[in-house]
């Protein structure tokens, strides 16, 4: 293996997703000079692929963009794509060490014109993670629409190495002999911003999610509902019927001991919310029903968009789903006890939607081999002074943002990554005093 | 007049493309004959769509652009940016908006918007055909932040801007710093108490030699703007002179002969007109309420540090940024509210956890021993007829919290929670759990539908129709009714009013974007954090309070600030000082002056915002607003207006 390449940063941000880009902004700002490690294609993370945003509205497309730009082209900021931080040690304060692997792309980004030819020419198709699987993508691609960088990438796992993107690119930027790349980041601080994991609906088969083609994940549904969405209307998988009667499920994978969750995922009361007010819009004649044990519109401006979803005609029923099966025209019939009747009750819905929970995503703290970067006990990065310091870890010098530390939504998630950012800047300075 | 201008119709998606013929738009613009390049594009917020522009820019020499798009309050600094880059100057970009103006606004009428979308596009090219390059004025920003209320947050964004190299005044109306924590004992997720975390976060703050405390202390007045703030400080006296006696001071408390109630304990107790609020609390030394007091000297014969001659004093101070972290009070029920000053045995959530505070083995509220509970929740929030829409976040957790406390701590006490569906978000869930496994009883009410508390003889019944039993009416004979009372905004929003901060529907101070500028306000230097902004439990008030310190540190940090060109001009020929202009700006930007014998008005280009208020008013049209001239304006409306 060649010598593994040498560099040198103020602060290593691990995640390029809001939270991670706010505080290395923010970091930047004051003039320190910051890596972002992004393990995918694209910045932007989980809001990049929202539709709209509540409780405002805002297309999440329209508010992400501009930020991810702001990010990719400030001079203090380097941002390294499909690049994962293997082992982190810290020598001394205000002297880690990170070892940075990064996988090629197989495209040269400058010179990638993002003129689609090579997705033409490539026979491999392959499942769209980006659009949730609901359609297919080459192995040849890029990303998705609003991608920063907007440039194509190789799936070489799936690639047949046949050669036909390459002989199409007009800049000749498909590159195959591209390898792995190692470095070694000198860095004075860390800042851990790697979110979460959406919960794997499969480990609820009761609910029938893989089974019947019919239920969907909130992401998928979110998908659905946004400006690049893969059928520019709102389908169910099983027929490519428009629905017209959708059910949510609410707490799919949160507040849930048996699949070792206790805790709530804090969103997914008003991304549901949210969902069935665009699909009022969207469906004018579709009903939409939310099914709940507790609607948790806490933050500013959330309750009255509940009042308002229920003005708009979104049923809410308070009851917790037993089980859901398959009629034979592809509808679904879910069981559920009906709290305010106390009764045990069927219903039948042509789409039921899963609103699955935020989990942990803490891989990263098995890279520090040394002194441990402590888990809570739900698998996120434990916050060592929750109330006086809430980005502080158990190592000094290694700071936490956003979702890494546990559920939240996007503007938590700013303020979580502007607090990540002060503790830095007061780590950083004690280094200069 | 401009001959080499850059055309870019956004399709946003879908959101302008869907009811907007963009490629129509496109083909009308390019008739131009000053549009020299005229495009489409999917986002032309992207950053491929960026770097194109900056290289059609830069490569064709183009001497203007034009994004027709969405709102300009979304993307108008993206494409300056983007022009910046490419090498023009960015008063050469204009934005149209054809989003919110056009497609959004006409989605029923697709020919319609479209050519709405047309003219707006056409106004937007007469615009930057005259658009001239301009540069920012340059003002030298002040290294120091005013940090208004000495909360949590204030304590803890204080501190942090002083780590940041800032000096801080942290500005406290009351005498004793800590706030809201101050009075709580255990806190969530945590093993301190409020006192320790105050003390924690007060200590550091003593020690760091940027910070400088005010007790008693109003900003009365305000001039200048971000980077330059000037602000008048008046510090109110604590009638004690430094460096007491302990000893001394314990006499002076005892001989007060005035007994008020208690408000650090929300009046369940009573203190004296000299009064500290807690032993230990900070600053560690007594003030005389002097409102209460009747002068009758009895302190002043025992303890020698009284000085009833203190008067107020006045502070001139200049900040680059000032930091809102003023928080919230606590809903007031009014009366006969659930009971409340009507039924002798209810009172508020503060109040209870006073309560807690001083009962020690048995809870006692008047004399008789509490053994049933009954909470209220939602009191003062998510109302259905009053006017607070909003939940107050915190408010759940909280009560819960205090139920368990209580219930670990008392022996045989039955909680009952009358709740209108519990929102321990989060974490916090694990605490509802909890308090379900202790045994505590939870009943929900219907929206439109309360639970009544009602005084049966001499006992106080609670009733419900309660969801979680298919509505069956309950009742719970209750010891003690506690109102989960909401966070309300400060009902004294003198500072708000001072600085001119916009408040929300839910009147606490709004932030700029809810989403992603959720501690920065409309009035460029001054940040908001904490619960000033809305419901927070501590940890969310840190990590705002952190949040809105780096954003006001950024301001100032690099010792210079750029300020916006586009700003008033006068015309000296034609101005003969009336002062018309000075009445009508709104933040005093315009003097008079004597320019070769001559009285005629002079803009403050550091604190004139171009705001243009100024401008109708001149009779002799001598005012011009730099980047917004007649001549442009009037080609923005003929344009409009054209039928060509």
């Amino acid at each position: 293996m060649s010598e593994k390449k040498i560099l040198e940063y103020d602060v290593l941000v691990v995640g390029g997703g809001i939270s991670g880009g706010e505080a290395a902004l923010n970091l930047a700002n004051l003039n320190y000079k910051v890596l972002v490690v992004e393990k995918d294609l694209s910045l932007g993370g989980k809001m990049i692929a929202l539709s709209k945003v509540f409780p405002t509205l805002d297309c999440a497309a329209c508010i992400t963009t501009p930020k991810v730009s702001e990010i990719s082209r400030h001079p203090n900021i380097t941002i390294m794509f499909s690049a994962e931080a293997k082992k982190i040690d810290k020598i001394g304060e205000h002297n880690f060490e990170a070892h940075v692997h990064q996988k090629p792309r197989y495209v040269n980004i400058e010179d990638c014109t993002a003129c689609q030819l090579c997705e033409k020419a490539c026979p491999v198709s392959v499942i769209d993670e980006y659009q949730q699987g609901l359609v297919g993508r080459k192995a040849a691609f890029i990303p998705f629409s609003i991608a920063s960088p907007r440039a194509a990438a190789i799936d070489i796992i799936n690639c047949t190495l046949c050669g036909a993107c390459e002989r199409v690119c007009p800049t000749g930027c498909i590159d195959f002999t591209q390898t792995d790349n190692d470095f070694i980041v000198k860095t004075k601080a860390v800042v851990v911003a790697t979110g979460f994991n959406l919960f794997d609906p499969l480990k609820i088969p009761r609910y029938g999610y893989g089974k019947y083609k019919n239920v969907i994940t909130s992401m998928q549904m979110e998908r659905q509902l946004a400006p690049t969405r893969p059928f520019n209307t709102i389908l169910r998988p099983g027929d490519g019927k428009m629905p017209d009667n959708i059910a949510y499920v609410l707490c799919t994978g949160s507040r849930d001991k048996s699949v070792g969750n206790p805790i709530c995922s804090q969103v997914c009361c008003m991304y549901s919310i949210k969902q069935g007010q665009l699909l009022m819009g969207s469906l004018p004649m579709a009903d939409v029903t939310i099914y709940y044990l507790h609607i948790r519109a806490f933050g500013k401006g959330f309750n009255e968009f509940y009042d308002q979803s229920k003005d708009m005609g979104v049923e809410f029923i308070k009851g917790k789903i037993g089980n859901i099966t398959e009629k034979e025209n592809g509808n679904l019939i879910l069981r559920y006890e009906d709290i305010e009747e106390g009764k045990v009750k069927e219903a039948e819905h042509d789409m039921v939607v899963l609103s699955v929970g935020v989990m942990s995503n803490s891989e990263i703290s098995d890279s520090f081999q040394g002194e441990s970067l402590r888990l809570d006990d739900y698998g996120f990065i434990n916050q060592n002074d929750i109330l006086a310091s809430p980005a502080e870890t158990s190592i000094d010098g290694v700071f936490v943002a956003g979702t890494a530390t546990g559920p939240m939504d996007i503007p938590d998630s700013i303020l979580s990554a502007g607090a990540a950012s002060a503790e830095t800047t007061s780590y950083l300075r004690r280094a200069s005093l | 007049m401009k001959k080499k201008i850059g055309v870019y119709v956004c399709h946003c998606g879908g959101n302008i493309s869907d009811y907007v013929d963009v490629e129509k738009v496109r083909a009308e613009i390019e008739k131009d004959e000053s549009v020299f390049l005229s495009k489409t594009t999917m986002f032309a917020c992207a950053d491929s769509n960026q770097k194109d522009m900056v290289t059609d820019i830069a490569e064709k020499q183009l001497d203007g652009a034009v994004v027709a798009s969405c709102s300009p309050t979304l993307h108008l600094l993206t494409f300056s940016a983007v022009a910046e880059r490419a090498g023009l100057n960015k008063y050469n970009y204009i934005h149209a908006n054809i989003r919110e103006q056009a497609s959004w606004a006409h989605s029923d009428d697709k020919v319609g918007a479209t050519e709405k979308a047309i003219q707006i596009v056409k106004a937007a090219v007469a615009k930057v055909k005259r658009s001239n390059a301009l540069e920012p004025f340059r003002v030298a920003a002040t290294n120091a932040v005013a940090v208004v209320g000495a909360g949590i947050a204030g304590l803890r964004s204080a501190i942090q801007l002083a780590e940041s190299g800032a000096q801080v005044y942290l500005i406290e109306r009351e005498f004793f710093v800590g706030g809201r924590v101050a009075q709580w004992d255990d806190l969530f997720v945590s093993k301190e108490t409020g006192k320790e975390l105050i003390t924690r976060l007060y200590d550091k703050a003593m020690n760091h030699k940027n910070i400088t405390l005010f007790t008693g202390a109003e900003i009365i007045e305000n001039s200048g703007s971000v980077g330059n703030i000037s602000l008048k400080v008046k510090i109110a006296p604590r009638h004690m002179k430094l460096d007491c006696n302990e000893g001394n001071l314990g006499k002076a408390i005892e001989v007060c002969p005035v007994v008020v109630p208690d408000k650090f304990n929300f009046n369940i107790t009573t203190r004296k007109a000299i009064y500290h609020n807690f032993p230990g609390e900070y600053p560690q030394l007594p003030v005389i309420d002097i409102e209460n007091c009747t002068r009758c000297g009895e302190c002043e014969k025992v303890c020698e540090n009284v000085d009833f001659s203190q008067k107020d004093e006045f502070l001139n101070i200049k900040v680059g940024s000032v930091l809102l972290a003023t928080g919230f009070d606590p809903y007031e029920p009014k009366n006969d509210e659930f009971g409340y000053k009507t039924i002798d045995n209810v009172v508020t959530l503060p109040q209870f956890k006073r309560l807690v505070h001083y009962c020690d083995d048995k809870l006692v509220y008047k004399g008789k021993e509490v053994k049933n509970v009954a909470y209220i929740y939602c009191v003062g929030s998510r109302q259905v007829d009053g006017d607070n829409k909003y939940c107050s976040r915190y408010c759940c957790t909280a009560t819960i919290h205090a139920a368990i406390t209580a219930k670990k701590k008392y022996k045989d006490l039955y909680n009952f929670h009358f709740n209108r569906g519990i929102r321990t978000y989060g974490k916090q869930e694990v605490l509802y759990d909890e308090s379900s496994r202790l045994g505590d009883i939870y009943l929900q009410s219907f929206e439109d539908h309360p639970p009544v508390v009602s005084k049966e003889g001499d006992k106080t019944i609670v009733t419900i129709n309660d969801i979680l039993t298919a509505d069956k009416t309950l009742e719970v004979e209750a010891d003690l009714v506690v109102l989960v009372t909401g966070m309300v905004p400060r009902q004294d929003n003198s500072i708000g009013s001072l600085l001119k901060i916009p408040r929300g529907r839910d009147n606490f101070f709004n932030e700029i974007h809810m989403k992603l500028r959720p501690v920065e306000t409309v009035i460029d230097g001054v940040t908001i954090a904490g619960a000033s902004q809305g419901p927070k439990n501590i940890m969310e008030s840190m990590n705002s309070s952190l949040a809105a310190a780096t954003k006001s540190f950024s301001l100032i940090a690099s010792g210079e600030l750029s300020l916006s060109p586009t700003i008033a001009k006068i015309d000296v020929d034609n101005c003969g000082w009336c002062g018309k202009c000075d009445d009508a700006c709104p933040f005093s930007a315009l003097t008079k002056t004597d320019v070769n014998g001559k009285l005629v008005a002079a803009v403050n280009e550091s604190v004139c915002k171009g705001c243009g208020m100024c401008m109708p008013v001149c009779p002799s049209n001598a005012i011009e607003l730099i980047g917004y001239t007649d001549n442009q304006i009037e080609s923005m409306i003929d344009a409009l207006v054209s039928t060509d």
